[in-house]
């Protein structure tokens, strides 16, 4: 329909007004379906970023559902824009397909195909095969292979044939959709799903050859053995026990396993890999289910007299010189479980490998003598110098007096909340070290270092230097500005909970507040290290606080997941398109999602502002509302019934006498209630900044009356008005609707600044969204794009906010290029404020009289 | 002058689609259900929705097979889809084949109601 009307007018350019009006009202829709869709599309790109650096732990599922959403407006915003003007930019639609089809590519990569074999018998295993076995079987093959210790005869079955298992039984495409909706946060539904999975796995057959292959291993084992051995099956899950997570104790082992039973046993295992904790610690870390396959390794029991777990270090402490030795009677998981008394010794490293006999279960009967320690240390000692770090060691003494290694993994994995500890290790070691200033108030944790740098007055924020520490009297919001430079933020007054604070920690900047005297005490130049953390100053760079600070925990950095969201972000998030001058500024230069939004933003605002040059020069529903004494020119277009049906149609100007639309009277009241003074006195910084910017795009000077600052339509009904605004680089649009019905009442603002950096975009709407809240508006700031709304109220309600709203659209650039200058920026807010008052109250004595 | 506001719900889960009727109903939508496609196209080819929300897993057919139908019957009609599965490349297909909106299951049922507004601002603004 839009296409042929589209075509009939491209043909037909002088139209009847009324044809004109249905036309607009098309081209209107598909603009206001592109906006919307814009404004989600970013929210979802922020907050898909947002949740990458936080470390909060995330699945496939929120990754899909992340993605669908976002390509599905980014798609609407591609055929919004095809609509509006009437077929152009065709080519969308193939960039968008392309990027699209590389983002599903990522998403849908496999796991690596890992070798074929299904079984591998123990003397053919090491690192190697990591990939078929996992990691648990490859260590052990390692151990036996290339440290040449004694570890249990067995083999492995293979990742390989645990797919071979999966895929002949067809139940994965039913285990995923069972998966696909899980909410893990609900336990009960968490704890059925996972049972119901292992149930499906446990009751399917295995395949033939799996089951032939299996049993003809366990043949040659028993022959080996002379008699049929009875064996353990151990989980060994590929992604288990590496560098960024350690799944141990996640899945399940089989001890004393008959032969008849050695097939129930293994599909048990392969189970376990949906056990609800599995599934939770997956999601925490960021593993996809589908990357996991469980490896199984099945080992001939060992008939222990003892067993127990040894570490080549004490677990907690590094630099520990002990190593450290569970021992139990017997065999079994008593020691893993801490569900048996046990031995407890510590073993000096350094040879002679002291023994200090820390506790004993039963001192009349210690499980190993002090030789058989002494050599179980040595042999930890073997394995920590082959895998190059300290070791968790599970051991075995037969009834010949042998030790026999069962497992080796590496002692906490640095997933295990690395930072803490660290940056808690760090300061002791500078303990000793008196600093100069401790007490007061963490306003932003973290520490930082640089030389010291007050601030008093104006002139001292134009000499901050970079990376220095900002050091105040009280934490003004001011100072914000400077948030960005500063390496930490030091203020003698002030709680957690100033503004100052606020934007701190959304710096990322460390701040310690309330500390009296801390101006006097620190010298201008000095430098300091500010843990805010720890409520501390320290004299000079203190460089391990600093290193130890710099390691932020991310539990989910380098897992399959992050990595995988990390890199389809890469063809999501990064803007090339910037400037629209730019003869670079097309859909083939689009190499992101954000591109295309971009281009489509900016397209469709140039489509919607050419309607009516495009349908007719002569065309009717545009007026220029004629007025004297505001900035820019202003157009009014009516919908419906905005003007007085007396009005003279006939001229190509409209007085704001013949309209009669409530919502557009209420903010051109608003925007006329103070008279515009013109731009203000910039500051030397503002200038530069808007002076570079403008040199990039001569449009967005604000001195310079331009294209854009032509750009201003209300869209108009009685009861309705959409007001779209270009002033200087700002771009807002407001939205009213007016109706006795509380459910259609609503007032609807968005507000998007260009130009200058983005430590002034966010500044700026912040502000602006400060006092859009203090007259009761629902703000949302997403980067440098606030929305704000307020619906479901009465009209005079709206109408109030609506005045407010038309005087902020004009008065709050004055704020925008004075917003390095900290003495004006809070004159600037104080007369705003009256401004607003005075204006509030003048409409309350309007209604009175 | 309040346009009613009526919903056809396609979904072969009846106790989703029972759930969902009672929830829109509180909300002030008229809403009628089918489970099946084929009895979904002829209460769209009656002209009594105004919006569809279509579940793209159905027993008798593919959702986007029947989306077709939908739109067969009734061009103009928007349509949102509905889906377990997260699935970048169905999703587009659908909207490629005429469907208005996409929403995720589990559903947020402001989200939907918010969809749904939107869709019959549209469906009543073609009209």
């Amino acid at each position: 329909m839009l296409d042929f009307l589209a075509r009939l007018f491209r043909s037909q350019p002088r139209l009847a007004p009324e044809a004109v009006q249905s036309a607009f009202r098309d081209h209107y829709r598909s603009f206001r379906a592109l906006i919307t869709a814009n404004n989600n599309a970013l929210e979802l790109m922020s907050a898909t970023e947002d949740m990458l650096r936080s470390g909060r732990p995330f699945g496939m599922a929120f990754v899909r559902g992340e993605m669908t959403a976002l390509t599905v407006n980014v798609y609407k915003m591609v055929r919004s824009l095809i609509a509006l003007s009437d077929g152009r930019y065709q080519e969308l639609d193939e960039r968008f397909k392309k990027i699209t089809d590389q983002i599903e590519a990522i998403l849908s990569r496999q796991p690596e195909a890992a070798g074929s074999a299904q079984i591998l018998d123990l003397t053919v295993i090491d690192r190697r095969v990591v990939d078929q076995v996992g990691a648990k079987m490859a260590n052990l093959g390692e151990i036996r292979n290339h440290v040449g210790l004694l570890v249990p005869d067995g083999f492995a079955i293979t990742a390989a044939a645990a797919r071979h298992f999966m895929e002949s039984t067809r139940i994965q495409d039913e285990i995923n959709r069972r998966l696909k909706t899980l909410d893990v946060a609900d336990l009960e539904s968490l704890y059925l799903v996972s049972t119901a999975i292992q149930e499906l796995i446990a009751a399917a057959p295995l395949p033939a050859d799996l089951d032939t292959l299996l049993h003809e291993h366990y043949g040659h084992l028993a022959e080996r053995c002379g008699g049929a051995p009875a064996v353990s099956l151990r989980s060994s899950a590929l992604g288990e026990d590496s560098q960024h997570g350690s799944f141990a104790g996640q899945y399940r082992t089989r001890l004393n396993v008959a032969a008849e039973a050695i097939v129930e046993a293994y599909k048990e295992i392969v189970a376990s890999k949906y056990q609800s904790q599995a599934i939770v610690y997956r999601q925490q870390r960021g593993y996809r289910h589908q990357d996991v396959f469980m490896g199984v390794g099945c080992l001939v029991m060992v008939d222990a007299v003892c067993s127990g777990v040894a570490y080549s270090h004490a677990p907690e402490d590094e630099r520990s010189p002990w190593l450290v030795i569970h021992a139990a009677h017997g065999l079994g998981n008593q020691v893993v479980d801490g569900s048996s008394a046990y031995d407890l010794l510590h073993i000096l490293r350094e040879s002679p490998h002291t023994v200090a006999v820390a506790h004993l279960a039963d001192p009349a009967a210690p499980c190993l003598s002090e030789d058989q320690a002494r050599e179980l240390a040595r042999q930890a000692l073997l394995i920590e110098a082959h895998f190059g770090t300290p070791q968790d060691i599970e051991w075995a003494l037969d009834r010949q007096g042998r030790l026999v290694i069962l497992q080796a993994r590496p002692i906490g994995a640095p997933s295990k909340e690395a930072s803490p500890p660290r940056l808690q290790a760090a300061r002791s070691l500078v303990e000793g070290q008196t600093p100069l200033l401790a007490g007061g108030v963490t306003a932003s944790r973290g520490v930082g270092a640089g030389a010291v740098h007050k601030v008093t007055c104006a002139l001292d924020v134009l000499n901050f230097p970079r990376d220095a520490v900002l050091a105040v009297e009280t934490p003004y919001p001011e100072w914000a500005v400077l948030l960005d430079r500063a390496a930490a933020v030091v203020s003698e007054s002030g709680q957690a909970a100033t503004h100052l604070a606020t934007v701190a920690r959304e710096f990322g900047v460390p701040a310690l507040f309330d500390l009296p005297g801390a101006l006097k005490q620190l010298e201008n130049g000095q430098t300091v290290t500010v843990d805010a953390t720890a409520r501390r100053i320290y004299d000079g760079r203190v460089e391990p606080l600093l290193e130890a600070a710099r390691h932020r925990p991310n539990l989910m950095e380098g897992s399959p997941i992050h990595n995988l969201l990390q890199e389809a972000l890469t063809l999501i998030t990064p803007l090339h398109l910037t400037e629209p001058d730019s003869p670079f500024f097309k859909p083939v230069s689009c190499r992101t999602l954000h591109d295309i939004t971009r281009f489509c933003h900016e397209k469709a605002l140039t489509e919607m502002f050419n309607f009516g040059h495009r349908y007719g020069a002569k065309d009717k529903s545009a007026k220029q509302l004629y007025v004297v004494g505001m900035p820019a020119q202003w157009w009014v277009i009516n919908l419906e019934d905005g003007f007085r049906p007396d009005t003279d149609l006939t001229t190509p100007f409209i007085r704001i006498e013949d309209i009669v639309s409530e919502p557009m009277l209420a903010i051109w009241r608003g925007m006329t209630a103070v008279p515009w003074q013109g731009p203000p006195p910039v500051s030397m910084k503002g200038l530069g900044s808007i002076i570079a910017q403008s040199a990039m795009n001569p449009q967005l000077d604000p001195a310079v009356r331009s294209r854009m600052a032509g750009r201003n339509y209300f869209l108009l009904s009685r009861h309705y008005c959409n007001l779209s605004v270009r002033l200087g680089y700002h771009f807002a649009l407001a939205e009213a609707s007016f109706s006795e019905l509380l459910t259609e009442s609503y007032v609807n603002f968005q507000f998007q600044g260009g130009a200058a950096d983005e430590r002034r975009r966010r500044r700026r709407v912040q502000i602006l969204g400060d006092l859009l809240r203090e007259i009761d508006f629902r703000v949302e700031i997403k980067g440098d794009a606030l929305s704000a709304r307020i619906e479901k109220r009465p009209v005079p309600y709206l109408k109030e906010r609506l005045v407010v709203l038309g005087y902020l659209l004009i008065h709050t650039r004055q704020v925008d290029m004075v917003m390095d200058e900290e003495g004006y920026i809070g004159r600037y807010l104080d007369r705003i404020h009256a401004d607003i008052a005075r204006i509030r109250q003048e409409m309350n004595e309007g209604d009175q009289t | 002058m309040k346009r009613p506001r009526n919903i056809l719900l396609v979904d072969d889960e009846e106790d989703f689609l029972a759930t969902m009727a009672r929830r829109l109903g509180r909300r002030e939508f008229e809403v009628r259900t089918a489970t099946r496609c084929t009895d979904a196209v002829p209460i769209v080819a009656s002209g009594w929705p105004q919006v569809v929300v279509l579940d793209v897993m159905l027993p008798d057919t593919d959702g986007i097979a029947c989306l077709g139908r939908i739109k067969q019957a009734a061009p103009r009609l928007p349509v949102i889809m509905l889906t377990g599965h997260a699935s970048m490349q169905a999703s587009l297909q659908g909207m490629e084949q005429g469907a208005s909106d996409y929403c995720l299951k589990p559903i947020e049922i402001d989200e939907l109601v918010e969809k749904l507004i939107i869709a019959f601002n549209e469906a009543g603004a073609s009209a």
